[in-house]
């Protein structure tokens, strides 16, 4: 903590603490885009697939987030719902150069939307069209496309092209997140 | 010290326990929380210790179910999000304790491997051990990496945890663990004392099934001194187990390292050194005494604990080699008055098994001091002291009455009481001249005893010896209390004793009758169908009828029994149920006694009675010996038919049935390149022998012994009954590979030449025990007696005795294999039943003139046969 966070801290000012899930397909760089997101002194040099999950925290402008990272690995994404009850928000990474996939990932958000505890609740989504970078990437608006957003009902969403491994795009999306659930608490 | 005192009382009461009263529906409501956030650290803490409560308390009835675990470790995975050290540390232990009964545990693997490897010192090792529990051998791939580096870290405790994690992995994953030998290795160099021990664990545990790697790890620590005084231990240990398998000689450098620990800088290692010395088997007095002479040292160390080992070791070697101790008796004297009474209680123990005759009483007034201060445990040293003792100085068994009589007053646990009672029970029937005043002390002891088991055996003893001595009436009173006071079983053991004083004693007889008369109405089933079998015997008045049902009863396999009723009764036939088809309860072997082994023997009793009932199991499961009816009898020891350490090993055990002998070949293939197909032993039978059929072993691995059996029918003559049989054990060769096992297709015929076998008299006579051989001697009668006399070739009675006994392989009754020292004369009575079901009786008088013994045999039968086969056996 650095002084002013520290006074900020003692003054009452702390930073509103939100609970994000951060879901997607494995390999899709779900961590790789978190641990970017972190400060530079916490980031991890080398990453591994991830088994179960793993809780990160990062701030923006305004919001200090604590993130649930969860494994895209088949057999744990039937883990995911153990934790959509205490999420404000959803990041959905998606490998923008897997095209081959992209329905998988649509399969599980579908999934992901008709479930009880996210179906009635007015939850921000991100998505990354992750791994711009690479040439077979598709644009955002192809993802989105073919991810069919347009017809997500009653939740914000928004969709960013992203590189993980240079930080591009990850800005643009967790600014549009840290608005939409300071207005959502406004309200 | 009062307010102490209260405290400790209210923890019994339980009402300071602020768990005790947990519901285990409240306790998951409050699991919720975890879902909370901001995270409250302490409140969570507080829920966590009442789930892991819940958890270990499952003897309450709060069982905690599948689903509900797994609800409550996912919400508690959440807890992940805070950072407070102690709940972080909280959310281990219930890892750990929930990982076998939730479901999807992993999910909790990639924060546990963040901060195995994260900066936070303080978690890192609890996270190995919590992630070591969760991952299963698939898993295991996945974190192997991690596990390797922190095997090696320069964090003791990481370290550490790591290598004690691997250990238990290694149940499941041997084979991955297998591959992190460098690591533990590159561990064993670690200067920190902790980790250098688990390293040489891990490292021993690894190669534990190698025997040869095993060596090369010891004889290479052995050269580098470790410096670890733990490890040093666990070394001496492997070396031990070493020596044990090898059956190496003291020759062995692996004896040469444990001895030069005796002289290592650190008591533990020193004392460790000593007790490996002490326990090896094979130790001779000369290996002994530099091992004894440390523990000498330490009997007179300012630290307890020292001095606690060194008197239990000591004490333990006083068994099995007293003079070796005797050197320590002064430094023991000094021990009696310690005020650690354990270590006073193991000194005192140890004079007794050591000192001289004269310093008998002595101790004993010492040690009856403090009998009251000591733990249950080492009152029990103490009878047992006192049982050796009570061997080896028989003359001074008063003085032992009368301290084992004390102490069966005093308070105590059934262990306790159970080997007062066992001791004095051995002193009575060693010793003739303590019969009385044991009977006594038992019988005072009965009358306020709340140990059923006990009581039945006392009553059991009372009605056995009870009517043999002067005056017998004295004990009818107290065994009639137990009729009015105690519980079924009590009961129906006092009613079989007055039964028996009733058949032995005709001026009893009417009294007895009087008060069996009282239990026809008793309300328990058995105790009223005793008295009634009793009264309707007795008033027979016949010496056949009493000795057959009351004085020597049944003496048939429990087992046996239960299984042949319940097949009569699922296949109702006609025909009444033989008692003769039922196999014979099997005798234990009860060699003379040297008051060492007491405890030995003990358990080998239990092995004995049961392997009988293994094989006749067995055999019955073969359907070419159905109709061999049941197994009469099984050879006690397996005969080894092969040299050892040839190609092939081969043992025989012989089972008697009513008019065959199955001989049973275990037999062992020891070399690697070789399979056996279709395995037979051919016997070559001679005398009117003739063999029925083979049972083949299908096939014969390398070192996986598999049994052959080859079925002989004994002659119809009924006096040829032994015989000298060849063998030869025929069977296919397959040449194999040595590493895989994998055979080539073809294969030659080959055999090998065994050992011959014998078929003697023993053979065809199980061993059983008449209680009263007197009466049994009456009940059988004169009809087929035959009798003989012959010079023995024996030296002294004791070895004539031995050697009848073993010939015949009968049952010695009334301890008359006990030959009293300094008389002439001796007479053994034997027992048992002669194959088809027939008793045989034999009486031995034995004389000894100018160093020579003569003998003139009784033999009485129920069959005439069986009698000439017998007495025609010794000549
Ligand atoms: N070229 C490129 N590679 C990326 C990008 N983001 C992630 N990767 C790579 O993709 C691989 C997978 O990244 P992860 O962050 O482990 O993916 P994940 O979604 O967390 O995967 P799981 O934990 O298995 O669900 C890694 O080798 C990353 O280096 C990107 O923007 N561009
Ligand atoms: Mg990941």
């Amino acid at each position: 903590m650095g002084l002013l966070d520290k006074l900020a801290a003692w003054l009452g000012f702390k930073k509103k603490e939100v609970h994000v899930l951060c879901i997607g397909l494995d390999n899709s760089g779900k961590t790789t885009i978190i641990n970017q997101l972190k400060p530079k002194d916490s980031q991890y040099e080398d990453i591994v697939p991830t088994i179960g999950f793993s809780v990160e925290k990062f701030a923006s402008s305004a919001l200090s987030f604590t993130v649930f990272d969860m494994s895209g690995q088949g057999r744990y994404r039937n883990l995911w719902e153990h934790y959509y009850k205490d999420a404000q928000a959803v990041i959905f990474v998606v490998d923008s150069s897997d095209k081959l996939r992209m329905v998988v990932a649509k399969d599980e958000m579908d999934q992901l939307l008709s479930h009880s505890d996210i179906k009635n609740r007015r939850l921000p989504f991100l998505f990354f069209a992750n791994k711009m970078d690479l040439r077979e990437a598709l644009s955002s608006v192809k993802v989105s496309s073919m991810m069919g957003l347009e017809n997500l009902q009653n939740k914000p969403w928004h969709i960013c092209a992203s590189n993980a491994l240079t930080g591009e795009g990850l800005h643009e999306g967790v600014e549009w997140l840290t608005d939409q659930i300071r207005s959502n608490q406004k309200r | 010290m009062h307010m102490l005192k209260r405290d400790k009382k209210d923890e019994e009461d339980g009402s300071s326990n602020p768990y005790a009263n947990l519901e285990k529906s409240a306790v998951l409501q409050e699991a919720r929380t975890f879902n909370e956030t901001p995270i409250n650290p302490r409140r969570c803490c507080h829920t966590l210790t009442k789930i892991l409560y819940i958890i270990n308390a499952e003897h309450e009835g709060e069982h905690l179910g599948t689903t509900e675990a797994t609800e409550t470790f996912f919400a508690m995975t959440k807890l992940f999000q805070s950072n407070d050290p102690t709940l972080r540390r909280m959310v281990y232990l219930t890892i750990k304790e929930m990982a076998n009964i939730a479901e999807d545990v992993i999910i909790v693997t990639s924060s546990l491997t963040k901060d195995m490897t994260g900066k936070e010192d303080l978690f890192r090792a609890a996270a190995i051990r919590a992630l070591c529990k969760i991952t299963d051998s698939t898993m295991l791939q996945s974190i192997e990496r991690y596990m390797k580096q922190a095997i090696v870290d320069k964090v003791h405790a990481v370290s550490s945890a790591a290598l004690v994690s691997s250990l238990q992995l290694m149940k499941t994953s041997h084979d991955v663990v297998k591959r992190w030998v460098n690591e533990a290795t590159e561990a064993v160099s670690s200067d920190n004392m902790m980790v250098q021990y688990h390293a040489l664990g891990l490292l021993y545990h690894i190669r534990k099934n190698d025997r040869l790697a095993v060596s090369k790890l010891v004889s290479k620590y052995t050269r580098q001194s470790l410096k670890s005084p733990y490890a040093v231990c666990l070394l001496i240990r492997i070396a031990c187990k070493l020596l044990e398998e090898d059956g190496a000689g003291h020759d062995s450098p692996m004896f040469d390292f444990i001895e030069s620990c005796l002289r290592h800088k650190s008591e533990m290692v020193i004392y460790e050194a000593a007790h490996a010395i002490v326990n090896m088997h094979n130790t001779t007095a000369r290996e002994l005494a530099p091992a004894v002479s440390v523990l000498q040292l330490f009997l007179s160390s300012p630290k307890p604990t020292l001095r606690f080992a060194a008197t239990k070791t000591l004490n333990k070697v006083s068994m099995t080699h007293p003079a070796a101790v005797t050197a320590c008796n002064l430094d023991l004297e000094n021990l009696i008055t310690d005020v650690n009474r354990s270590i006073a209680t193991l000194a005192i123990t140890t004079l007794l098994k050591t000192g001289s005759e004269s310093s008998v009483d002595r101790l004993m007034k010492q040690i009856s001091s403090f009998m009251s201060e000591i733990s249950d445990e080492f009152k029990v040293v103490v009878v047992q002291a006192i049982k050796s003792l009570c061997m080896k100085y028989p003359r001074k068994h008063p003085v032992m009455m009368n301290f084992l009589s004390s102490m069966l007053r005093d308070e105590g646990g059934f262990d306790y009481k159970k080997s007062i009672v066992d001791t004095i029970i051995s002193i009575l029937e060693e010793n003739s001249e303590a019969k009385e005043a044991g009977l006594a002390h038992l019988c005072e002891f009965i009358e306020d005893c709340e140990h059923t088991s006990l009581a039945v055996r006392i009553l059991h003893l009372l009605g056995r010896e009870g009517p043999r001595v002067a005056q017998p009436s004295k004990y009818i009173r107290f065994i009639y209390n137990r009729v009015i006071l105690e519980n079924a079983a009590v009961r129906a053991a006092a009613v079989s004793s007055l039964a028996k004083f009733g058949a032995n004693c005709e001026d009893l007889l009417p009294s007895v009758l009087v008060l069996l008369e009282r239990s026809l109405l008793d309300s328990d089933d058995e105790v009223r169908d005793r008295a009634t079998l009793y009264l309707s015997v007795l008033k027979q008045h016949q010496k056949v009828l009493n000795s057959a049902y009351i004085l020597n009863a049944l003496n048939v396999s429990i087992v046996g029994l239960e299984r042949a009723l319940h097949h009569y009764t699922t296949e109702p036939s006609d025909v009444a149920f033989d008692i003769k088809s039922v196999p014979l309860e099997t005798q234990p072997i009860t060699e003379q006694k040297t008051p060492g082994d007491a405890m030995q023997s003990k358990t080998a009793d239990k092995i004995a009675l049961s392997r009988q009932d293994i094989y006749s199991e067995q055999l019955s499961a073969i359907p070419e010996f159905d109709s061999l009816g049941p197994l009469f009898k099984s050879s006690s020891m397996p005969v080894e038919l092969t040299e050892s350490e040839l190609e092939y090993s081969v043992h025989c055990i012989k089972h008697t049935f009513s008019n065959h002998i199955v001989f049973q070949f275990d037999c062992t293939n020891t070399l690697n390149d070789q399979l056996l197909e279709n395995v037979t032993i051919h016997m070559d039978p001679s005398d009117g022998f003739e063999v029925v059929n083979y049972v083949p072993a299908q096939c014969l691995k390398y070192n996986t012994p598999s049994t052959t059996y080859t079925c002989v029918k004994v002659p119809d003559d009924p006096l040829s009954v032994t015989s000298t049989l060849s063998n030869t054990m025929k069977f296919l060769v397959k040449d194999c590979d040595p590493n895989t096992g994998e055979p080539d297709h073809d294969g030659y015929e080959d055999e090998y030449v065994l050992e011959d076998i014998e078929v003697t008299v023993c053979d065809h006579i199980q061993r059983v025990m008449k209680p009263n051989f007197g009466a049994s001697w009456e009940e059988i009668g004169d009809d087929n007696q035959i009798e003989e006399t012959f010079a023995l070739s024996a030296k002294s009675l004791a070895e004539a005795v031995k050697n009848i006994i073993s010939f015949l392989g009968m049952q010695p009754c009334e301890r008359s294999d006990k030959v009293a020292e300094g008389r002439s004369s001796h007479t053994l009575y034997l027992a048992g039943v002669y194959r088809g079901g027939h008793d045989v009786l034999v009486r031995s008088r034995l004389a000894l003139m100018e160093g020579a013994v003569t003998m003139q045999i009784t033999v009485r039968s129920t069959q005439l046969s069986a009698s000439e086969v017998i007495a025609s056996a010794v000549g």
